[in-house]
């Protein structure tokens, strides 16, 4: 007898302290539980007399039994602690021997006494003796029961005791419990507490098997353990993982039954669980019963881990399911499969690292020509390397705790591969099988407050209104129909479903492969909604929670990498622009203008907008990205440039519905409306400049401009002038400028030792001496000087020149370059302020010393003699001309003009430092004059040049102001032969005035 | 020393079946050689396979150590309390046969009720 049946029973026992008779009565009693619980047991074997007699001996032994404890217990009073029950284990062991025993005396005396009666009996004397008669009949009775059981055999026996007393014993064994509703077992405070004790997650189960064992194992010791029952609830989704819960009576219990072991932390905190939560703590949630048609997704075999399968039948018990899935074979390998399954785990490939054979249904064909032998046919299946396949699909039994089935979430790609694969080639998907699986993954629904949604089960069934609130699974609505209306109620999500009517204007968002989808919703069956397709006009049929209302007229932009008007490069030579974007494909408008539907994978890449790309459109002019253009002839379709590619212009109109509005053109077919930012383009360029000055070919032979002076010479040439802040903080202040760069200076002001940066734009230039304004900002403005200095007569005059030219054949082009590109459009200002700074300085040195200003290239020639000498010699004709605003111009013009036509004896004369000599009244000295007169029409001229000027005006005023340097002085005298001359002919002059007329023509002109 | 024989090493774990009456948890192979030790009379489960495979899951939740079934009352709650100790489970998947069903119900003389949670009544409401 084990351990726990001794256990047990004495517990019973001591449950039951009335027992009933032994004999056959109704009455439930230990002594016939006892029996039942033997009666497996091999007394059976026994043979009748003696298992009868078993019976009853066991039967008058429970009754002693009952009695002894009874006894014992009134000895031992309200204490019964485990020794007791050690005791009681033990009595019960020694009481077997002794009833045993006691049974056979009793047996014999028995007997005796019948044997007894008989004789009685037999004596008719005593007949008379009513009391005895009965007694008789009686035992007479007995005796013939008696014989007629020991008639039938062992089997009958037992089953007689089974149908005696048994079914009484367990009605006793299950019944109380079971009749009792749960309300009626709720936990009381006599009851023992359960403690939840931490341990390694995962381990639960291991951990409740040692407390079994260990319990077991104390049973009978000093050591015994006295919890009551210990349970886990651990699993990997469960959140009473990592614990388990002990029920004991005292905490000390449970720590003495846990101390020690394996995977348990019984000595950190252990938290007792509340009377109240202990039902939640054993609460059980039926899962939903698989059924036929379902989605359930795969864990096993690991080659299909995670593929989605569709239940075809469930076993009885529920426990295994037929299901069917798109087999991975792979027809070329080698027969792992079989292989495998022979060897066992062993050889059994790693799967999840090696590729899995991809979807594929299953093929007789392949399967034969790889494999003739491995596949047989079976009705309307093949076996193939022990798969069974049918109609494709691979069909297998499978234990549902290897199937996954919460959270399946099919897709409707996936769930269309089953249902494509119907023998007729119909579609034979059933939805409402589809809707029972997603509606399990219903917390993937998302609501969001202002949906309209409709209660489709539970007490609130019917009820329509808008979602105001959404917290985790519940949902707040407002009842906007019925008789609820206007109350606010609170509904799961589970019974939720999304409302629409006919003609709403809709948008897929949930998971379905029609996703961003949008269309007008045409028909409504359940929670299945067929839309028609804004896109393609297509009827589709999505399950309500995947919709929402949409105003937008949907479809997706983009398609992986690429979106809608994307360049994209098609193949070597083509390119095209997406024009489509599509759910697996992008309609693509390539260069010669035709429309392909093209896969992702087709396209090599995106091409990278180019937002400097520029062409030419058919007048020549410059077109970009964003210009407007028109397409000459056609259609005179007209639209924004997106994209440049070589010759070919996409172009977008909004007019154009055809291609997302997209068409493409060649550049010399367009004709430009406006550019970008009001560029100004050739058409509207008087001289069309822009395009030969793309042009080398035509800039070496005609405008050798290009190749502008070089930029950064020498120091800027604001450092060192004394300025006036005319706006800001420091405005009114005067500085020093310390330092420059093309935007800022740095001012060293006069009033505070400090340095400030300001805009250059805010300070105001002055003269160091004089204290006049020199306006910086009139120099800079773009002078349209090129058209006055033709190139022509540049050379011509340079022709004329030919003994400066002569001087230094190398600097012609110099010479030429600095003459276009004061006349050129673009290179202008800084040419000027090149020449200016750069030049100038040096120029006047060069000039006044070396007799060859120009020997250091254009630079020289430029700023040198150039700029400077005219500078000078029309400084000093301003002079008189007064102010220099615009005017200034215009004599310095006349001087270019006149130069050219030879007609500038009168602006040259103008310009000449005659006038100047004349017109400045304090010019009796020269060197006076030539500072008056020179600084502000340095100045005042060329407003570009600005910078540049002044500060050689600045220089030589300084200079002249010093008196000291010879430069100006020849300078100065310089145009006075000039003008007083006013002639060409004189080298001197010449060179000189040659560039007076270089420099200052193109300089002031416009 | 009292042998343990409800243990059940680890690596056996995987063979664990629960009976779908009383719910408790065994080997097959303890299964197969004894039966089950609380329902063996109706269920007769001992050297029966087919029987082990119909009346008793692999599937089940939520394992109890029962070590003093009358003193308890988780056994209560589970309605184990006339059972023997050992280890059950909380919930057991799978439905018994109607035959079995209805020769359960007849030697009990009470309604079978599943434990794989459908009876689950909340005490709460009532």
């Amino acid at each position: 007898m084990s351990a726990h049946d001794q256990f047990h029973d004495s517990d019973e026992e001591e449950e039951e302290f009335n027992p009933p008779p032994a004999t056959a009565s109704d009455d439930e009693g230990a002594g016939q539980s006892l029996e039942q619980r033997r009666r497996p047991r091999p007394e059976d074997e026994e043979d009748d007399e003696e298992d009868h007699e078993q019976e009853q001996a066991d039967h008058d032994d429970d009754e002693d039994e009952e009695e002894d404890e009874d006894d014992e217990d009134d000895v031992h009073g309200g204490s019964r602690p485990r020794k007791r029950r050690k005791a009681a284990g033990n009595a019960f062991i020694d009481l077997e021997a002794e009833v045993d025993d006691e049974d056979e005396a009793e047996d014999d005396e028995a007997d005796g006494e019948e044997i007894r009666d008989f004789i009685d009996h037999s004596h008719p004397d005593d007949v008379a003796e009513t009391e005895r008669m009965h007694d008789d009949r009686h035992h007479r009775e007995l005796d013939r029961r008696m014989q007629l059981e020991a008639g039938v055999d062992a089997e009958e026996q037992a089953e007689l005791y089974k149908i005696r007393y048994g079914r009484k014993h367990r009605k006793r064994g299950l019944g109380d419990g079971n009749v009792m509703p749960r309300r009626l077992l709720l936990p009381s405070v006599d009851d023992p507490s359960i403690w939840a004790v931490k341990c390694k997650e995962g381990k639960e189960r291991e951990v409740i098997f040692s407390i079994m064992k260990r319990v077991e194992e104390s049973q009978g010791t000093n050591r015994e353990v006295s919890i009551t029952s210990a349970f886990e609830r651990g699993g990997p989704d469960s959140v009473m993982k990592g614990l388990i819960y002990v029920e004991a009576q005292r905490l000390n219990d449970i720590i003495l039954a846990l101390d020690g072991m394996l995977n348990v932390y019984v000595h950190g905190k252990n938290h007792m669980v509340d009377i109240k939560e202990m039902p939640d703590l054993l609460r059980i949630q039926k899962t939903e019963p698989l059924q036929p048609g379902a989605w359930v997704r795969l864990r096993r075999p690991p080659k299909h881990n995670g593929d989605l399968a569709q239940v075809i039948d469930v076993t009885e018990n529920g426990l295994e399911a037929r299901v069917r899935f798109i087999p991975r074979i792979d027809y070329g390998g080698t027969s792992n499969n079989t292989t495998n399954s022979m060897f066992g785990k062993r050889k059994r490939p790693a799967f999840g690292h090696g590729p899995r054979p991809p979807q594929r249904f299953f093929n007789e064909t392949d399967a034969k020509k790889h494999d003739p032998r491995g596949i047989v046919r079976q009705g309307n299946s093949w076996l193939y390397r022990g798969d069974e396949f049918e109609n494709g699909f691979q069909v297998k039994d499978i234990k549902i705790q290897l199937l996954q089935t919460q959270h399946v979430e099919p897709s409707l790609e996936e769930v269309t591969k089953f249902a494509n694969n119907g023998e007729d080639g119909n579609e034979n998907l059933d939805l409402g099988a589809l809707a029972a699986s997603l509606k399990e993954g219903s917390h993937s629904i998302l609501y969001v407050p202002g949906d309209t949604v409709e209660v489709y089960d539970g007490e609130q069934k019917g009820v329509v209104g808008k979602a105001t609130h959404v917290t985790g699974d519940i949902v707040t609505l407002q009842v906007t129909e019925g008789g609820l209306q206007g109350q606010s109620i609170e509904v799961p999500t589970r019974w939720l479903r999304k409302k629409f009517n006919v003609g709403d204007h809709v948008k897929v968002v949930g998971g379905s492969r029609f996703r961003d989808e949008a269309g007008m919703v045409v028909k409504i069956s359940e929670d299945r909604v067929t839309i028609l397709s804004d896109q393609n006009s297509k009827e589709i049929t999505v399950f309500s929670k995947d919709l929402r209302e949409a105003s937008d007229s949907g479809g997706q932009s983009s398609l992986g990498q690429y979106s809608l008007l994307d360049l994209v490069q098609v193949d070597s030579t083509t390119v095209g622009c997406v024009v489509k974007v599509d759910r697996e494909s992008l309609g693509v408008l390539d260069q010669n203008a035709d429309v392909r539907t093209m896969q992702v994978s087709q396209i090599a890449n995106r091409l990278p907008k180019r937002k400097l790309a520029v062409a030419a459109d058919r007048n020549g002019s410059e077109i970009r990205l964003e210009d407007v253009v028109k397409e000459h002839g056609g259609q005179q379709r007209q639209g924004k440039i997106i994209h440049i590619h070589r010759s070919f212009v996409y172009l977008h109109s909004n007019d154009n519905k055809e291609n997302a509005g997209v068409f493409v053109v060649r550049a010399n077919n367009v004709a430009t409306v406006a550019a970008k930012g009001g560029r100004i383009t050739g058409q509207s360029a008087s001289s069309g400049p822009d395009l030969n000055a793309m042009n080398p070919a035509v800039q070496r032979l005609n405008h050798p401009k290009q190749m502008a002076p070089p930029k950064i010479i020498g120091r800027d040439k604001s450092i060192g002038q004394t300025v006036h802040v005319k706006k800001g903080g420091y405005k009114g202040l005067l500085g020093v400028v310390k330092d420059a760069t093309d935007t800022h200076v740095r001012l060293e002001l006069h009033s505070k030792n400090k340095i400030i940066t300001v805009p250059k734009d805010t300070v105001i230039f002055k003269d160091k001496i004089t204290g006049e304004r020199i306006d910086i900002t009139r120099r800079g403005p773009p002078q349209r000087s090129g058209g006055l200095a033709p190139p022509s007569v540049d050379r011509s005059w340079q022709g004329g020149r030919t003994p400066s030219g002569s001087r230094d054949s190398g600097r012609t082009p110099g010479w030429g370059s600095a003459t276009p590109s004061y006349g050129g459009s673009g290179g202008r200002t800084p040419a000027w302020s090149r020449g200016g700074d750069g030049g100038r300085t040096p120029a006047w040195q060069d000039g006044s010393r070396t007799v060859n200003p120009y020997a250091d290239g254009s630079r020289t020639a430029y700023g040198g003699g150039g700029g400077r000498t005219p500078a000078w010699s029309s400084g000093g004709g301003k002079t008189p001309a007064g102010d220099f605003g615009s005017g200034s111009k215009t004599p310095a013009y006349g001087g270019g003009d006149s130069w050219n036509s030879g007609s500038k004896t009168p602006a040259y004369g103008a310009s000449a430092p005659t006038p100047g000599a004349s017109g400045g009244p304090d010019w009796g000295a020269p060197t006076p004059g030539a500072l008056n007169a020179p600084t502000p029409g340095a100045y005042s001229a060329p407003t570009p040049a600005a910078v540049n000027a002044p500060t050689p005006g600045a220089w030589q005023s300084s200079s002249w102001g010093g008196g000291g340097d010879s430069a100006p002085t020849p300078a100065a005298g310089a145009p006075t032969p000039a003008a007083g001359g006013m002639y060409y002919g004189a080298p001197t002059p010449a060179p000189y005035t040659a560039e007076t007329p270089a420099a200052s023509g193109p300089r002031y002109d416009d | 020393m009292p042998q343990s024989e409800n243990y059940v090493a680890p690596g056996q774990h995987r063979y664990l079946r629960a009976c779908m009456v009383c719910s408790i948890v065994m080997t097959y192979q303890r299964f197969r050689e004894q039966g089950c030790p609380n329902c063996e009379e109706f269920l007769s489960l001992q050297g029966s396979p087919e029987q082990i495979e119909a009346c008793t899951s692999q599937v089940y939740e939520g394992l109890i150590t029962l070590t003093n079934p009358s003193k308890s009352w988780v056994a209560r709650w589970q309605r184990l309390n006339n059972y023997i100790p050992g280890v059950y489970a909380m919930k057991v998947s799978g439905t018994l046969p109607d035959d079995v069903r209805t020769a359960v119900e007849d030697e009990t003389g009470n309604k079978y009720i599943p434990r794989d949670g459908t009876e689950e009544e909340d005490p709460g409401r009532e």
